[in-house]
């Protein structure tokens, strides 16, 4: 059984097929990668996994169990992380406390306990800080733990969206565009830190990209998706190879460098 | 020296009510137009229960406050789920109805003519032990995981939600605690007052309030009681202006919204840490 | 007595629609809901009051009428373009969110109540009688003839309004700015303009509903407050929407004058309320159904 297994996720807007019967999966530990032009639907087939919109048909079972009709939060905590293509921080909080935010929901302490200055509360909040500190180290933002999000360059926001991902404690960790908007040395720079927190934590990785380079280097699979509909699967070698996809796709490369 | 008292009591009241409405729209971003209905309801359940009922003061206390959360559960289950315009909406229309069903029950609230007769027993120490109790409370909820989920709510609710926080439940629980403080400020504006009236609950009361805790900076709570301070105490200062003392008061708050959009403190607190910072930033002078 | 209470509550509901489009015109352009309405139509409610007196000599019942509707329109107008200058202007320029032009509203809304409160210093006013018949049979009840001008009266401005949304190159503008006023500009035209026109609008429709509510009650300076229906019809519309806003507007006026004659006006808003409240769990689109799927 695989960890993450999709089947048939079909989603209509209207009259647009964003999504048309696409089928994919992901072991323990791969990185799977998600290509496809502007509009293929990979934000969408996202969005659907992550309970952002109900799906048409299809089925979504992670480690066998189904997915679909939950709710968002529920989605999340049974374990999908996810970052976002236009950047999703938490403006009102401060960087720290934007990972402190995705481990709360974990935080079993309740009302009585936090207005009587419980001792589960005060330690949980140690814990949680503590954790989300740790998570910022991973990527580096230890020292800007007291800014406002918005004060960040772009580079270190979609860091902080990985590490914000990585305290709801995924199994699968679905990142959309993360390396959009980098520079050359900074996405050399991203390759690692995904292998380096891969290795880490032994999750599943999804990843939509537009940069090659990210997904033939990182990805053991990659699935090509046209119109809502899947083009081509393979190793990044079959990938490379295929010419369909190239045609619909590589082709444009230059021009994708969607911000 | 009693009219100093009386405004300071007004101003603790009126800030445990104006908190209710931080917790709603300074920490979570929803408007509730309805407010000043769990104020009434606080105060005239209350003031029923002892006037009418002979029940003794502490359980009357106690009812009051379970009342007003009963009624901020019965708005809350259905409006959570609904898109966040509504939700001014569905409060604005409930307190509309909670202050008919005031001014048509008569035989119970003495209707439009109100009730009168309470007992007086709000004081100064009373006010001002319920306010420090009060503020601890949101302080604590503030910088909590509750706190810092309601602000991860305000600033994207779909984010939050992908963040794994059940934001329907967590509008709830929040909604219950501001019904809990403003029907507790209700509790002491009718044992201060010693009269309650429909007519002093409608929902320009709650926009007020809204309009207090934009003043003092959305999500600031230090702002927000600076703001309750301030603006409960310039009419008095305006006296002078007698007739013109509101319209003076709404050109301020105009000023205020207009050119300083972010309230008069924005996002800060007053916590020891910012005062640590100030005055470690005047000792050790340029970093 | 249901067709008396259908024509009450049509009448009613007209001038709530008058009151409800102009919140559908302002979201549509700003995205908040324009409480400041509420202090517009108590001014123009006196506005027109105060022309009455001044013209009741000179004109007669009919011109009187309509000379009133049309100071009250411009006033409302006059002071929607000062509305905008004193309290949107600003916050346009330094791109705020909505809710700070919501709170802007609210408060420029109590300020024009307290300056009328000190002008008209809590007296009760009354409007003149302009007609000299007071009903007139129709589909054998008797209407009044005020529900029967309130209705044609705010249907033709209605009317006029989809006239200019639709046929003139401003209401192209403001259809346009739905998705962002600052669009309009590739339109070449000015934003500015394009708002304080919206706002013209509106206030002048708030201009009418205000004199038919000072003819309806009294004249008090609290009259404004009624803006609470028109804010209520345009959401239950759906935001934005102007025919929604007009629905939802007749619905309400309808429910609320067949609550009153069945539990009495005390009871009337316990009962919308709870109407209000399962219409939307029923329907949580609203009425004109647009929903608004976030994109992540
Ligand atoms: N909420 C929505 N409502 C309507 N249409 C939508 C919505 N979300 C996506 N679409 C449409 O679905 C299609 C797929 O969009 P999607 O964002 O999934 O593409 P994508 O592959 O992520 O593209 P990109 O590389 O530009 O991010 C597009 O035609 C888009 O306009
Ligand atoms: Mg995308």
């Amino acid at each position: 059984m695989s960890l993450l297994e999709v089947r048939n996720l079909t989603k209509s807007f209207g009259g647009v097929r964003a999504v048309d019967d696409f089928s994919f999966g992901a072991e323990q530990g791969e990185i799977v990668g998600i290509i496809g032009p502007n509009g293929a639907g990979k934000t969408t087939a996202f969005n659907l996994i992550t309970g952002v919109y109900p799906l048409d048909r299809g089925s979504i079972l992670l480690e066998g169990k189904e997915l679909a009709g939950k709710e968002q939060f529920e989605i999340t905590r049974s374990g999908i992380g996810r970052t976002f293509q236009n950047i999703r921080l938490f403006k009102g909080l401060s960087v720290l406390e934007n990972v402190m935010t995705a481990a709360d929901p974990y935080s079993p302490y309740g009302l009585f306990s936090l207005f009587t200055l419980g001792a589960a509360f005060r330690r949980r909040e140690r814990e949680v800080r503590a954790a989300a500190m740790e998570y910022l180290a991973l990527v580096g933002l230890e020292k800007y733990a007291d800014e406002k999000p918005s004060n960040l360059p772009y580079g270190l926001q979609r860091k902080l969206e990985i590490a914000r991902a990585l305290a709801t404690g995924p199994k699968v960790l679905l990142l959309d565009e993360p390396a959009a908007g980098l520079n050359p040395s900074e996405v050399r720079e991203f390759i690692g830190l995904v292998g380096e927190l891969r290795e880490r934590f032994g999750f599943a990785v999804l990843v939509i990209e537009h940069r090659m380079e990210v997904i033939m280097t990182l990805c053991s699979r990659i699935y090509v998706l046209n119109f809502g509909k899947l083009l081509a699967s393979g190793t990044p070698a079959e990938i490379r190879a295929n010419h369909e996809v190239t045609e619909a796709y590589i082709g444009k490369e230059d021009a994708s460098c969607s911000v | 020296m009693d009219y100093f008292v009386s405004t300071v009591i007004f101003t603790g009241i009126a800030l445990i009510g104006v908190l209710g409405v931080y917790l709603i729209t300074g920490l979570t971003g929803l408007f509730s137009l309805g407010q000043a209905a769990f104020m009434a309801i606080g105060g005239y359940v209350s003031a029923v229960l002892i006037r009418n009922y002979n029940v003794p003061v502490v359980p009357a206390v106690a009812l009051a406050i379970v009342a007003a959360m009963l009624a901020a559960l019965l708005v809350g289950l259905p409006t959570v789920r609904l898109r966040r315009d509504y939700i001014s909406l569905v409060t604005l229309g409930f307190g509309e109805a909670i202050v008919a069903l005031l001014n048509n029950s008569a035989n119970i609230t003495g209707g439009a003519m109100g009730i009168s007769g309470i007992p007086q027993l709000t004081t100064l120490p009373v006010v001002l032990v319920s306010v420090v109790v009060c503020l601890a409370l949101v302080i604590l909820y503030k910088n909590s995981k509750y706190g810092r989920q309601c602000l991860a709510l305000r600033s994207d609710e779909l984010a939050a939600k992908s963040m794994g926080i059940d934001v329907y439940r967590l509008k709830l629980i929040t909604f219950l605690f501001a019904g809990a403080l403003t029907g507790y400020s209700g509790v002491l504006f009718g044992f201060y007052t010693t009269y309650l009236e429909p007519a002093a609950f409608n929902w320009i009361i709650s926009a007020e309030w809204t309009i207090i805790v934009f003043v003092g900076g959305v999500n600031s709570l230090t702002g927000t009681v600076l703001a309750t301070i301030l603006l409960t105490w310039l009419p008095e200062f305006l006296r002078f202006a007698s007739e013109w003392r509101v319209a003076i008061y709404c050109v301020i708050v105009l000023l205020i919204v207009n050119y300083r959009t972010a309230g008069i403190m924005g996002e800060r607190e007053l916590s020891p840490k910012t005062l640590r910072r100030l005055l470690g930033r005047t000792k050790e002078a340029p970093r | 007595m249901l067709v008396q209470n259908i024509l009450n509550g049509i009448s009613l509901g007209s001038v709530y629609a008058l009151i409800a489009v102009g919140f559908a015109l302002i979201f549509n352009v700003l995205k908040f809901s324009n409480f400041s309405q509420g202090g517009v139509m108590t001014v123009t409610a006196y506005a027109g009051y105060v022309a009455s007196r001044y013209l009741s000599d000179r004109l007669d019942s009919l011109v009187l009428f309509a000379a009133v509707l049309a100071a009250a329109a411009v006033s409302g107008a006059v002071i929607a373009a000062a509305v905008e200058r004193l309290a949107f202007r600003r916050l346009r320029r330094t791109k705020s969110e909505p809710v700070y032009y919501f709170i802007s509203s609210i408060t420029m809304g109590i300020l024009l109540e307290n300056l009328i409160t000190i002008y008209a210093s809590s007296n009760f006013y009354s409007y003149p009688r302009f007609f000299a018949t007071s009903a007139v049979p129709l589909f054998g009840v008797n209407v009044a003839v005020t529900d029967m001008m309130m209705f044609a009266l705010s249907i033709a401005a209605l009317l006029a309004l989809l006239f200019i949304l639709h046929r003139t190159k401003i209401g192209l503008g403001i259809r346009a700015a739905c998705f962002d006023v600052n669009t309009v500009q590739l339109m070449g035209m000015n934003p500015d303009f394009l708002v304080t026109t919206a706002l013209m609008i509106s206030g002048a429709l708030g201009g009418v509903s205000g004199v038919f509510l000072g003819m309806n009650y009294t004249l008090y300076p609290q009259l404004g407050q009624m803006v609470v229906k028109g804010f209520v019809a345009s959401v239950l519309g759906g935001l934005g929407s102007i025919h929604g806003a007009v629905i939802g507007a007749v619905l309400l006026g309808i429910l609320e004058i067949f609550f009153i004659s069945w539990v009495g006006a005390g009871w009337a808003p316990v009962f919308v309320f709870i109407v209000m409240l399962a219409f939307l769990l029923v329907r949580p689109r609203g009425i004109a159904g647009i929903i608004v799927q976030e994109k992540a």
